[in-house]
């Protein structure tokens, strides 16, 4: 029987050796895994060094059971697609490829920052101006046939200088205009049209998802129904009619009187039939800015008495100034008559 | 240059499918075709089988019977080397295993309830068992033992983590002392040698792969393979000896996933 | 939108004619009623002019509260020193005219956009 020559070991040498045995094998790229940092859709994401560039990078790990090459192809296509998606609000994509243990990974700009989870802007204003800023790359992702399908505040990242990214594009939709537009070969495109059938989100275990797939309060009613035929851009309205929900709920710097209109926004983008929400997040986003210049919007109809209110205040100091110089005329024209 | 995640954040939830990379493991492994488990060859008609399973049993547990009961129970030296020869003896000679059920839960909590047991019974009865015989297959180092204790937590806060941790302790000790052997027969010695100047350094600042690169005369993406195979290699050595130890697949996934956050399949 | 001179000019003007109506009241000048209105008018639309002209050169609210105020006072005190009476109720009024007129020209109306310059890809000469 062995009798154990090395020395006692630590605990902190034991949580060294644990640590050790779960990063991931990165030989033969040019990436250098440095530590743990998430677990995203299909996935985990790891801080490492780019030993060519000398930058920092997150390298994500697709860990799907992927036992059919179209679904390995599918998941290169979709690492291909992303990185084409290039626009400020989304995390681009630098490299992908395959490791020498056969897993699919693809290597993306590292943000430091806070997940909307987090961290939220402490007045309503900054947070609406936030939403906004979410709604832009979606709209973007969406005018290229790309639907996010997983938008919720834990995949949206506020950098340092308050710039939004959104990540995790892992379960996202890839239409065929996506594929179109992406440039690639003609054999690709023609491959798309035998691609298999979209899988339904339920259908994917969920621990090939992680921690959090398709959180309820975030996933539209054909997500959660596994309907992917009528998934489009308007499931994405749903997600974002959420997030501006989880917006309103934190506490505010200051308490916020005229929220209804709002809520009225929200319940519009979550409306159970996808004919009810908004057609697009720049509809929703174009009805925010209307609330924040003090406009009626249309999600919300005013009556009369609530039309008064909203003018009021937007022209408060106007009409006070207007109103106290009648009041002077008024106790001029009095005092002369004594 | 950061360091390796911390482990209890590393850890991540709900597994990690390699069925891939477990293909990959097994690729010229000596795994035989039946699954061994020292449970069933402890319980096993065959007396040399019977006293190999126990054996194994004794090396992954015999320091952490020790230490529990020195520490739990606040047992001096002399009183906790024999309880710890008595309960390995009786482990032996009482068939304790006879009772254990893999699907009730894992063997070692199984044992640390022996532990339990025996210690009240004898406190009870207020004798000492004589020191009748000693484990006659293997010597065991209680005077390591004991230099470690010095070395670790001094009390006991949960015995189930404490004597848990300290299996884990020597489990993973075990699988280092197989991982330096491999690697020396096999002309590794300097991947060894990193691996236990990066994952086995406890040192604060811990040496940076530069560090490392600079003492062992190598570039740092040497350092970067080098440590990629070791640990490879440590965690297959630390698999081989958790699917001996536990009675089942399904047991054997489980602690797996417990205690490396891999689901091996 | 409208820009803001013509804020200034418009709501000078309903102002000036609103100031001159409340000579009304005053039993004493209503036979020059006509006179007050046109004269408070067009004194209205000189300060929505001037005032309107600074708020598309200077975007500051307190400045254009303050300029508005100053224009107001001066041309109500050159109407009251023309009559040699009534200083307070003519320039108090002037003023706060001159003070809502210069609110309204910083806070509404459109500014001026300059034209940008041409873009240039960022890659040098091709």
């Amino acid at each position: 029987m062995n009798t154990t020559k090395w020395r006692w070991l630590s605990d902190q040498i034991i949580s060294q050796l644990q640590a050790g045995v779960q990063f991931p094998d990165l030989t033969g790229t040019r990436y250098r895994a440095v530590r743990f940092l998430a677990r995203g859709g299909m996935g985990t994401v790891w801080l490492a060094e780019d030993t060519v560039l000398g930058r920092t990078v997150a390298v994500k790990i697709l860990e799907v059971d992927f036992t059919t090459g179209e679904l390995m192809a599918r998941l290169q296509r979709e690492a291909m697609v992303l990185a084409r998606l290039e626009h400020p609000g989304i995390v681009p994509v630098h490299d992908a490829g395959t490791l020498p243990d056969g897993k699919a990974f693809y290597c993306m700009k590292y943000v430091q920052g806070q997940t909307l989870d987090q961290s939220l802007p402490s007045t309503l204003r900054e947070r609406l101006r936030l939403l906004q800023r979410i709604a832009e790359p979606l709209a973007f992702a969406h005018s290229r046939g790309i639907i996010h399908r997983d938008l919720k505040p834990a995949n949206i990242m506020v950098g340092p200088f308050g710039e939004v990214l959104i990540m995790d594009w892992g379960i996202a939709k890839i239409g065929r205009d996506a594929l179109r537009w992406s440039g690639t070969s003609a054999a690709i495109t023609a491959e798309s049209d035998s691609l298999p059938k979209e899988p339904s989100v339920p259908e994917v275990p969920a621990t090939a998802h992680g921690k959090i797939l398709g959180t309820p309060g975030y996933m539209s009613p054909e997500q959660a129904r596994g309907d992917s035929d009528q998934i489009d851009e308007r499931t994405d309205v749903y997600a974002l009619g959420a997030i501006l929900k989880f917006l309103l709920a934190g506490d505010l710097s200051k308490k916020e009187s005229n929220l209804k209109p709002l809520y009225a926004i929200c319940e519009k983008a979550m409306a159970e039939q996808p004919g009810r929400r908004y057609s697009s997040v720049q509809e929703l986003s174009d009805d925010v800015e209307k609330y924040l210049r003090g406009d009626p919007i249309t999600a919300y109809p005013e009556g009369v008495i609530e039309r008064t209110l909203r003018l009021y205040a937007r022209h408060r100091t106007a009409v006070v100034l207007v109103l106290a110089y009648l009041m002077m005329r008024i106790l001029f024209i009095l005092f002369s008559r004594r | 240059m950061p360091g390796p995640h911390h482990a209890r954040d590393a850890k991540v939830p709900g597994g990690i499918n390699i069925k891939a990379e477990l293909a990959l493991e097994l690729q010229g492994d000596a795994f035989p075709a039946t699954r061994y488990s020292v449970i069933s060859a402890a319980r096993s008609a065959n007396p040399a089988e019977r006293s190999q399973a126990i054996d194994t049993i004794t090396t992954f547990y015999w320091k952490p019977v020790y230490k529990y009961v020195r520490l739990r129970w606040n047992v001096d030296l002399d009183n906790a080397r024999d309880f710890t020869q008595d309960f390995f003896l009786r482990l032996i000679e009482k068939d304790f295993l006879g009772s254990y059920d893999p699907v009730k839960g894992r063997l070692r909590a199984f044992l640390r309830t022996c532990v339990d047991r025996m210690f009240l019974n004898q406190s009870r009865d207020a004798h000492r068992l004589k020191r009748g015989g000693t484990l006659a297959q293997q010597a065991l180092d209680f005077d390591e033992a004991e230099q470690e204790l010095s070395k670790g937590a001094q009390k006991v806060d949960s015995p189930e983590d404490y004597f848990e941790k300290e299996w884990v302790r020597t489990l993973f000790a075990q699988a280092v002392e197989q991982l330096r052997v491999e690697c020396e027969s096999a002309g590794k010695n300097l991947h060894f040698q990193v691996f236990a100047g990066y994952d086995l350094d406890d040192s604060d600042p811990k040496p940076s792969y530069a560090n490392l690169a600079a003492r062992f005369n190598l570039s740092v993406t040497d350092v970067t393979n080098y440590l990629a195979f070791a640990r490879r290699e440590f965690r297959r050595c630390v698999l081989e000896k958790l699917r001996v130890m536990t009675g089942s697949e399904e047991e054997f996934c489980r602690e797996a996933q417990s205690l490396l956050g891999v689901q091996p399949k | 939108m409208m820009n803001k001179i013509l804020v200034g000019i418009i709501l000078g003007a309903i102002l000036g004619i609103f100031d001159g109506l409340t000579a009304w009241f005053t039993p004493e000048v209503r036979s020059q009623l006509l006179g007050i209105v046109i004269g408070s008018t067009i004194k209205g639309i000189i300060a929505g002019v001037l005032i309107g002209v600074f708020a598309r050169k200077v975007h500051s609210l307190a400045l254009g509260i303050v300029f508005g105020l100053g224009v107001g006072l001066l041309l109500a005190f050159a109407i009251a020193q023309m009559q040699h009476a009534h200083y307070f109720a003519i320039m108090l009024p002037g003023g706060m005219v001159g003070l809502i007129v210069g609110y309204a020209t910083q806070r509404y109306g459109a500014i001026p956009v300059k034209q940008g310059l041409s873009a240039k890809s960022g890659y040098g000469d091709q």
